[in-house]
């Protein structure tokens, strides 16, 4: 192993790890956008408070929140298909892809679920009571009312999830998969240039978050339009974190904000 | 046009409706008084079925629920030709003034995007707000808000509008541009029933009044009547309460 830094090498590697963001990324919106159904199903059971289905629902957030993300990959990919075959499917043949994507659908499921919970419960009654007023159905205050708003409340917490799920999917390389880390892993073993290879590895991720969080940033502003970020946008002493927050509580008056 | 019959509500062991009664004619103006707590909110809640009430019957038009035994389909219906007005404006956030007023019309009422928006802007212009179409309720005054949650009730054209004290959550130099639109659509001859404790106001815009008091009416009767000469001690009481001395001396 040399005795300092190449950075040729780091080049090198960053240029030869391109090829596998595809596989990271494809993971992370599979995973990100199958999960956001399986967490807006599980959230319902919550926020209607159905008997049974509300337990069930609130184990599976605790499972998935409670345990390594590691281990859930593993117990998915050597349980699921035990499970399955119960119902005689073979899924022998299966890419390991699909089983990696259920785990961190499964896993990012249990936390947008928790994040739709959240958020649903910061639109505030008094809008939905006002669709029904004007003679909505429940349905229709639920779509046109309550969601919009509460996907907008949801998106710093989303936008969280985004960045973790990116950095998660370096766990992917455990099952095998040759998505960014799993390749840095494979690029030295001629060279032993490992730290060069992690350190691009790192810029590469790095660079990742960055674009996906000034995206999802934008989105977020988009979505929040309605709710001016005025003084606190000229007013730099105050984090945009803050903004934020202040965005989602501002969603919340009822009471409190017009009696004054 | 309006009637409730023996309308009764309870929150658990409280009951709250003790069985009311109440006929409104088309283009009446009816202002319902009384205590805090007396029922009033929850009345108003009942008529348009925010509030499930445990019995009784309401019909506006040809819309009737059999309280005891309400079908979802009936209760839609009653929705549909009743408008309300709350106190906290309860306007959709991440919604446009115009927006707001459009969303009955285009959602519910099924009116085409064009003549909604059309209809909804010339509603904005008519409670003064012809400036404020693409403002977000964030970026309103509470007057202007609750001008923009009377221009959205105007806009289903329904056959009665509920105010729960449409200005009590206002400061009070907002009061007047509320009440000046309130005034202005009862000229019209639009059916209103309005919760306040705007005395004056009442007196002045209401074609009769309703006085309530733990979840009975007690006493109605034509306003200047009303002010004047109450029947009811509970009413006098009240009235000595709210009206600052010497005002209702006329
Ligand atoms: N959701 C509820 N759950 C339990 N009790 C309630 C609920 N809503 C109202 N009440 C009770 O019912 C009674 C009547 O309340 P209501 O809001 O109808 O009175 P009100 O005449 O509108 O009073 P105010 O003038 O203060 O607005 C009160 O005792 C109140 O505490
Ligand atoms: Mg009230």
């Amino acid at each position: 192993m040399g005795a300092s830094v190449d950075v040729s090498y780091v080049f090198e590697y960053f240029v030869r790890l391109l090829p596998s963001v595809g596989i990271t990324l494809e993971i992370v919106a599979l995973s990100l956008l199958i999960g956001s159904a399986v967490g807006m199903l599980v959230a319902l059971p919550r926020l209607y408070r159905i008997p049974v289905l509300q337990r069930l629902s609130q184990v599976y957030v605790s499972f998935f929140r409670g345990t390594p993300l590691l281990i859930q990959l593993f117990l998915i990919y050597y349980g699921l298909p035990e499970l399955l075959k119960l119902v005689h499917a073979d899924v022998s043949r299966t890419p390991v892809l699909v089983f990696v994507v259920a785990a961190y659908a499964l896993h990012s499921g249990a936390f947008i679920s928790e994040a739709i919970r959240a958020a649903v419960g910061a639109v505030d009654r008094g809008q939905v009571e006002a669709g029904y007023a004007i003679g909505m159905t429940g349905f229709q205050a639920f779509r046109r009312i309550v969601l919009p708003q509460a996907i907008a409340v949801a998106m710093p917490v989303f936008g969280n999830l985004v960045i973790a799920n990116l950095k998660d999917t370096s766990l992917a390389f455990s099952l095998g998969i040759m998505e960014l880390t799993g390749k840095a892993q494979t690029l030295p073993t001629m060279s032993q240039r490992f730290f060069e290879s992690y350190l691009a590895l790192a810029l590469l991720y790095f660079i990742l978050s960055f674009i996906l969080q000034k995206g999802l940033y934008r989105l977020e502003r988009r979505l929040l339009r309605h709710e001016p970020a005025d003084g606190s946008a000229s007013s730099p002493a105050k984090g945009r974190r803050a903004r934020r927050r202040e965005a989602a509580a501002r969603l919340n008056l009822t009471e409190e904000g017009a009696l004054r | 046009m309006i009637a409730l019959k023996q309308i009764r509500k309870s929150f658990g062991k409280q009951e709250v409706l003790k069985g009311i009664d109440l006929a409104v004619e088309k283009g009446e103006v009816v202002a319902i008084l009384g205590p805090s707590g007396s029922g009033k909110t929850t009345l108003l809640r009942c008529i348009n079925y925010l509030e499930r009430p445990g019995s009784g019957h309401i019909r506006i038009g040809d819309a009737a629920v059999d309280c005891g035994h309400p079908s979802k389909k009936d209760i839609h219906r009653l929705r549909g030709r009743s408008a309300m007005v709350f106190q906290q404006y309860h306007l959709f956030r991440h919604k446009t003034a115009l927006q707001n007023v459009m969303e009955g019309l285009v959602v519910v009422q099924n009116v085409p995007k064009e003549e909604a928006r059309r209809r909804s802007a010339e509603l904005l212009e008519k409670v003064g707000l012809g400036a404020k179409l693409d403002a977000y309720p964030s970026q309103l005054s509470g007057g202007q808000q609750q001008r923009v949650g009377i221009a959205r009730a105007l806009a289903l054209n329904p056959d009665v509008i509920l105010f729960d004290e449409p200005t009590s959550a206002l400061d009070p130099e907002l009061v007047g541009e509320v009440l000046s639109v309130i005034r202005k659509i009862a000229r019209e001859g639009i059916t209103m029933i309005i919760v306040t404790h705007e005395m004056a106001f009442a007196q002045e815009v209401a074609s009769r009044i309703v006085f309530m008091d733990d979840g009975a009416v007690i006493e109605e009767g034509e306003p200047a009547e009303f002010f004047r000469s109450p029947r009811e001690e509970r009413t006098k009481q009240f009235l000595k309460r709210m009206t600052p001395e010497g005002v209702y001396n006329i």
